[in-house]
């Protein structure tokens, strides 16, 4: 293992006093660093708490900021936070219009999230929750409550923060939510594993010349493991399992999440980005919003996700509403 | 005797903290086979939180003892077996709204919330190998000794004898949940962790009711 770290052990907490450090725009409650919440919650609206395994960067903290997430509970390397540091986050949160809990599909983190739920309601705390299943890759069409969360609840954030920053009630929010999700496919690519800190060594095995399509973030099993190709051939392979999924026709307009895994540079995500942009002209598909950088990661993964969220006249304005976090701000106009 | 008064049944709570306070040991040994060894620590700090938290009340009803509990070992007992039991007490709290006093049919109600509760949470079914292998024929066994007007100490001798015959039957299953689902065929012949913990619920209640019909 080559990483820059003091121990093991203190990989999580350290980083957190890191980004406190850097963003006094987020803080923490219950005395527990990973409670992290916004320093400014807004009065009357509804709260959004996300949540996860810690190794993603910026997911799933990075989003807390204007407009967008109240508060993230925040697990150790891969593993849930728990349902009472959840609980203490949604209290914070809570200002009166209840909360919604947005996370990915993973057994810990609803079992942790139904929980606080749960005891967030003897608290006359009222939540609601949606959890992301973007991940084509993890299981097949009828059985996407099977499927894992990745990169895509990136859009489901924005949908989730703009409706709430309009001070939409808990059961608009939330359906607006849902809605986008029904709108989001992930597909993503790995080369390399990453190596969480305290297990020392590599996540998983892959040969210097093969790739693995529809790897999770975790190094769970993908669809298909093979040499690797020429990346146009690679975005044609992971594009074509998203347009089996949704009809992408003429005139459709999408919005684009062009996702590196962590140790991919930006150069290739342009050279993919480059063969999905032809993809999506030759359908003749409107292109309206296009982000590529790292938004969910893996650590030292090699690899990328292509997300596409399809938009209509209700979602597309939620997604191009302007945000400020410390991890991803977009201004609009 | 048929029913018990709230006040009498807080003290379950201190028992099952000595209880499983004894137990750690013999519970990190048997999780160690399968799993990460740590259900002897966090039962013992879950089950003592529930007991501080409950005897802090003042004249708490039962559904408002249950809560209690449940929230208690929430907070001190993150793992998934914590809360699990967590999840137990919330919902067996739900089955007691109102009640004033403690009976069998009432003891049928929050067995059967139990283990609904765990049963939805921990996404498990009957012969998972999991502690719902025990809950479940506790649960029934309420339901059986309440149709027949059994007192409750008798009910609960008869719910403690059942819970250890599921025990005993978990270990002809396969684990299909958790770490020990890893070790799939290796797992048969162990006796399930999380029944032992059911196991020792339904032992100690059965201790407990005993010794407050014999006094």
């Amino acid at each position: 293992m080559k990483k820059f770290l003091n121990k093991p052990e203190d990989f999580v907490d350290e980083m957190l006093e890191g980004i406190y450090r850097a963003h006094p725009e987020v803080t923490f409650t219950d005395g527990d660093m990973r409670c992290f919440v916004t320093a400014k919650p807004v009065p009357g609206k509804v709260g959004i708490v996300t949540g996860g395994g810690s190794g993603h960067l910026p997911l799933f903290l990075g989003y807390v900021g204007k407009n967008m997430l109240d508060g993230a509970g925040v697990g150790g390397v891969f593993q849930s936070p728990s349902s009472d540091q959840l609980l203490n986050v949604t209290k914070y949160v809570d200002q009166g219009a209840g909360v919604l809990y947005l996370y990915g599909n993973y057994t810990g983190d609803i079992m942790n999230f139904d929980m606080a739920g749960e005891l967030a309601e003897l608290d006359d705390i009222e939540t609601a929750t949606v959890v992301g299943n973007d991940d084509v890759a993890s299981s097949v069409v009828g059985e996407e409550h099977k499927r894992r969360g990745v990169a895509g609840i990136f859009f489901l954030y924005k949908v989730a923060g703009a409706a709430a920053a309009q001070m939409k009630p808990l059961a608009e929010v939330k359906r607006l939510t849902e809605k986008a999700k029904s709108q989001v496919r992930t597909m993503g690519v790995a080369l390399s594993p990453c190596i969480v800190p305290e297990v020392g060594k590599p996540s998983f095995q892959i040969g210097d010349d093969e790739m693995e399509i529809g790897m999770g973030i975790h190094g769970e099993p993908g669809i298909s493991r093979k040499a690797l190709e020429p990346v146009d051939a690679v975005v044609e392979e992971m594009a074509s399992k998203i347009f089996a999924e949704q009809s992408y026709e003429k005139g459709d307009e999408v919005a684009i999440l062009m996702n590196g895994l962590g140790a991919t540079p930006l150069e290739e995500l342009y050279i993919a980005y480059r063969r999905l942009g032809q993809l999506l002209d030759e359908k003749e598909v409107k292109i309206r919003h296009v982000w590529l950088g790292e938004f969910a990661t893996s650590m030292e993964m090699a690899g990328f996700s292509i997300s596409i969220m399809k938009l209509d006249d209700e979602l597309e304005p939620l997604v191009a509403a302007e945000v400020d976090t410390p991890f991803f701000k977009h201004f609009a106009g | 005797m048929q029913t018990l008064d709230a006040k009498s049944v807080a003290g379950l709570f201190p028992r099952f903290a000595d209880r499983f306070e004894k137990e750690r040991e013999a519970l990190i040994e048997l999780d160690s086979k399968v799993g990460d060894s740590d259900l002897g620590l966090t039962m013992a700090k879950a089950f003592r939180a529930a007991s501080d938290a409950v005897g802090a009340l003042d004249a708490p009803d039962l559904a408002t003892q249950m809560k209690t509990a449940g929230a208690a070992i929430a907070k001190a007992a993150p793992s998934t077996m914590g809360t699990l039991m967590a999840t137990g007490f919330l919902r067996g709290s739900k089955a007691l709204d109102g009640a004033a006093a403690l009976d069998v049919a009432g003891l049928a109600s929050f067995w059967d919330a139990y283990a609904n509760g765990v049963a939805m949470r921990g996404k498990a079914a009957l012969g998972d190998k999991t502690v719902l292998d025990v809950l479940d024929p506790i649960a029934r066994c309420f339901k059986a000794e309440a149709e027949k007007g059994a007192p409750l100490e008798v009910a609960c001798e008869a719910a403690a004898k059942a819970a250890d015959e599921a025990l005993e039957a978990t270990k002809l299953l396969v684990a299909q949940h958790g770490k020990a689902a890893a070790f799939q065929e290796k797992s048969r012949g162990l006796q399930d962790a999380g029944g032992t913990v059911a196991c020792i619920l339904a032992d100690e209640l059965n201790g407990f009711m005993k010794a407050a019909a014999a006094s």
